[in-house]
């Protein structure tokens, strides 16, 4: 007998109207391609190769690539990942210091995210000092803030 | 403690479930309150003495969602077995149900009456929400339904005070303004020079503000044409007619479930971290005022030092010392969670309303939570 508890009912009413991926998308977020953003992630590149980190990180975690596609978060997610794991553990807590709420929020969704693919994992553990010190500057609100948001990086 | 004392006017512990929902009547004498399928209506009897149970409504056969008294003293209940009853009271005090069909076929997750007593809204999770009101021909309770554009669960509704413009925030992550103007029920005199446009057929979308999060409440504040919503990430807004929209988040970062408009620049949210939080408007700005009946932190820390204390010279002995460490920390937990310091509210409060108000200024809060308490609050 079939499995009719299973059965998605929703799937055959053409007016149930359900969420779809596409639903969850923000509304009026800017298309950015991998051209456009090109120079930035070169520029965070260069900015930590240099040492100038706390630039870096600022510039990383304002404006960040929301309305990208996958391969181009990605590309900017290395760029990130590499600043972030080329800051001295000692400099962490100063450079978390003169971020604002709004790159608090985004520097936690790096995280996160980093310690979702295998670059990142390799150097979970300053991943994991970064947010420790996060948290302990900015409290829970970060990490509310990434559970609810539906823009991702 | 003394701020504790002095914020707490009554803290009712009445039921072992937690209450989703509380209403009370418009003089303030009756509390109706869910737990799991039923209704229960209790007589205040002072903030010392346990209210007492007057009535049951027991009509669902699943969980209550939502409870609310009209000005004429009807309650309805909307629940997730998809239906609404509204309940007449009669003379002995007992209510006669009347079954509500609201045609939709997911949970009601919310239910208000309109200011005038003759209309309710229920929010579904069928992303419609439907607006009833009573056919006198019919003998029968109409529902109309608002669906474009909901996406998803409706979570929260309110009224303005003229009983055509509804506000609704669901888990889209919308709070959006709809026209539920009833034909024949509603007259357009109410909403003559309205900021909010000209024309108001039912279910026409007035308005939309995108907040990415659950929307888990919203309430207007009618005489100055503003609403005010809390959403899961933690934020108060404040939007109007002219597209002005003020955020302000929670110091504690914990988001809020309900708020309550205290006066035009006040604003108390409550939520997940247990205790109500005053916000407050000054030079344009939302900015957090104080807390209510917030454990202080100085109180839980001088108990846990003391208890250090008393157990220096033992931890002076070498001998099976982890063992016997591993013990005295079970120990010391078990008592440092005695001496602990709660809140009135031991879980999430879920719904905040308006109690008491006194020179157009709310003075006095009731508030419901997960933990089965009704809680009064000074503000």
């Amino acid at each position: 007998m079939e499995d009719w508890r299973r059965i998605d009912i929703d799937a055959f009413d053409p007016e149930s109207g359900r969420l779809t991926a596409a639903d969850l998308i923000p509304p009026n977020q800017a298309q950015v391609t991998l051209q456009e953003l090109q120079p930035k992630i070169q520029q965070i590149r260069s900015m930590s190769t240099s040492g100038d980190m706390i630039s870096a990180i600022q510039l990383a975690t304002s404006d960040p690539p929301y309305g990208a596609d996958d391969s181009t978060k990605a590309q900017y997610l290395q760029a990130v990942l590499e600043a972030l794991g080329q800051t001295r553990q000692a400099d962490i807590s100063n450079i978390i210091k003169q971020l604002s709420p709004k790159q608090h929020d985004v520097l936690i969704k790096y995280l996160y995210k980093g310690m979702s693919v295998p670059e990142g994992q390799k150097q979970g553990g300053i991943l994991l000092s970064w947010f420790e010190k996060l948290t302990q500057e900015a409290g829970v609100n970060p990490v509310v803030h990434y559970l609810s948001d539906r823009r991702t990086v | 403690m003394s701020f504790n004392e002095k914020s707490v006017l009554a803290n009712f512990k009445l039921v072992k479930a937690p209450i989703y929902s509380h209403c009370f009547s418009a003089d303030r004498t009756l509390l109706a309150i869910t737990c799991e399928n039923k209704c229960l209506v209790y007589r205040l009897q002072g903030a010392t003495s346990p209210p007492s149970l007057v009535a049951t409504l027991e009509n669902h056969d699943k969980t209550v969602t939502a409870v609310d008294i009209s000005a004429h003293g009807r309650i309805v209940t909307c629940s997730q077995d998809r239906n609404a009853y509204v309940w007449e009271p009669l003379s002995d005090g007992s209510y006669r149900p009347t079954l509500v069909l609201l045609r939709i076929n997911r949970a009601a997750t919310s239910v208000s009456w309109a200011p005038s007593g003759y209309k309710f809204a229920v929010g579904s999770s069928a992303r419609i929400i439907a607006v009833c009101y009573y056919e006198q021909e019919n003998n029968w309770w109409v529902s109309k339904h608002i669906k474009k554009p909901i996406k998803s669960t409706i979570n929260c509704i309110s009224w303005h005070s003229n009983g055509v413009l509804l506000a609704a925030g669901g888990t889209d992550g919308y709070m959006r303004v709809f026209s539920g103007f009833i034909k024949g029920l509603d007259s357009k005199d109410a909403v003559v020079n309205s900021p909010w446009g000209d024309k108001f057929p039912f279910g026409s979308l007035v308005r939309e503000w995108y907040q990415g999060s659950y929307v888990h409440d919203v309430k207007w504040n009618s005489s100055q044409e503003r609403i005010g919503f809390v959403a899961h990430d933690g934020s108060l807004n404040v939007v109007d007619s002219q597209g002005n929209h003020q955020t302000v988040d929670a110091p504690e970062g914990l988001p809020y479930r309900s708020l309550a408009w205290i006066n035009n620049n006040s604003i108390l949210c409550a939520g997940y971290s247990c205790h109500p939080v005053l916000f407050s408007e000054a030079n344009g700005a939302w900015k957090f005022a104080k807390n209510l009946d917030k454990v202080s932190d100085a109180n839980a820390k001088k108990s846990t030092v003391s208890l250090d204390g008393n157990d220096d010279e033992e931890e002076n002995n070498a001998f099976g010392m982890s063992a016997l460490k591993k013990f005295k920390e079970l120990d010391l937990k078990g008592r440092v969670s005695t001496a602990v310091q709660h809140s009135a509210h031991e879980n999430a409060i879920v719904e905040l309303k308006a109690f008491q108000e006194s020179n157009g200024q709310v003075v006095q809060v009731s508030s419901c939570g997960l933990d089965g308490e009704i809680v009064l609050y000074n503000v």
